[in-house]
């Protein structure tokens, strides 16, 4: 029998084919568990640009064929309560999740308290929706692999994301790097 | 030898701390983030048998600003050649060399940064070619390159 894998966390660089990974990864799962597949949209539509990109991404899903349902929310503790055993989520992705609460507050972002609350309360809707899901496939960028931070606000939030991932990867029962579309494994079991 | 890379923030050092068990090993911590400076090999005194120089790409940033990236790349040549020799002196000795890879962002508008992620490169590439064993880490995952 298949272990189940209520968390996998992919990560990759910007057009790497890593969302389309994960959605394919999470129609499969949904075949095999005759699921419902949800996609949560962190991000806000902020200008024309994001507006397309945001599009490109649903007709993209739109295209597969498969029903997926949308939930546009970036507070994850409000949506755990949405899902059961039977549903597979997708959320893509951490960074917009991130950015949410990082630039939006203000000066906050300097304040030490105000970081580890954020990343604290990202990593607990990520465990809960794990948690209340058959499976949560949670996406995020890499951003590592330049020096790190011009600025104190592109340190911090270079610092937070980072720890995000370890965290998030910690938990995970698999963790896959897209390179240029090729999903390597890095931990645990190939899914599903 | 073992040489560890990966991204800024992804646990490398603490990899390398729960790796090679280091809070009941007595060891030499060389840290370029606490602004220690370009590594001096330990006294014969010390009893330490494991020696970790973190943030490498730090001291080349150091010396890429003031020797130029080919410079560098000498001066890191004749460290890592010093380090390497007192880890063959004892054969319970281990060294540790923890970079961040900072090459792999847009190429940046200063000359000067432009230098330094060369010379970072170059030692990346002489680091691991005497390395027994090389890692990446991605988020405290190693991925084992050789």
């Amino acid at each position: 029998m298949e272990k189940k894998q209520s968390l996998i966390f992919i990560t990759g660089g910007v057009r790497s084919g890593k969302s389309s990974f994960a959605e394919k990864l999470a129609a499969e799962m949904a075949g095999q568990i005759s699921g419902n597949l949800h996609y949560i949209a962190a991000g806000k539509r902020s200008d024309h640009e994001m507006d397309q990109r945001i599009k490109r991404h649903q007709e993209d899903r739109k295209k597969s064929g498969l029903n997926w349902k949308t939930w546009e929310e970036h507070n994850l503790a409000s949506l755990s309560g949405a899902f059961s055993k039977s549903d597979i989520v997708l959320l893509d992705c951490l960074t917009t999740l991130l950015n949410q609460e990082f630039f939006q507050n203000g000066e906050e972002w300097r304040d030490p308290v105000f970081q580890v609350r954020t990343m604290d309360r990202i990593v607990s809707g990520v465990e809960e929706i794990a948690r209340s899901a058959y499976s949560l496939i949670a996406v995020s960028n890499e951003i590592f692999h330049e020096p790190a931070g011009s600025t104190s606000m592109v340190l911090a939030y270079t610092r937070m994301l980072g720890k995000i991932h370890q965290r998030v990867a910690e938990k995970a029962d698999t963790f896959y790097l897209v390179e240029a579309g090729i999903p390597l494994l890095l931990k645990g079991d190939e899914a599903p | 030898m073992h040489f560890v890379t990966g991204g800024s923030f992804n646990g490398k050092g603490k990899w390398i701390g729960s790796f090679y068990g280091l809070d009941n090993t007595p060891h030499l911590w060389i840290s370029a983030y606490k602004a220690e400076g370009i590594p001096r090999l330990p006294s014969g005194q010390n009893k330490e048998t494991v020696a970790v120089l973190e943030g490498m790409e730090m001291w080349l940033k150091e010396w890429a600003g003031s020797k130029g990236a080919d410079g560098a790349r000498v001066e890191w040549q004749k460290q890592l050649e010093q380090w390497l020799k007192w880890e063959k002196q004892e054969s319970a000795r281990v060294l540790i060399i923890i970079a961040a890879d900072i090459t792999k962002g847009i190429v940046p508008m200063l000359a000067e940064e432009r230098s330094w992620r060369d010379a970072a490169g170059w030692a990346c590439q002489e680091t691991a070619s005497h390395a027994e064993r090389m890692d990446v880490i991605w988020y405290g995952v190693n991925q084992r390159i050789k």
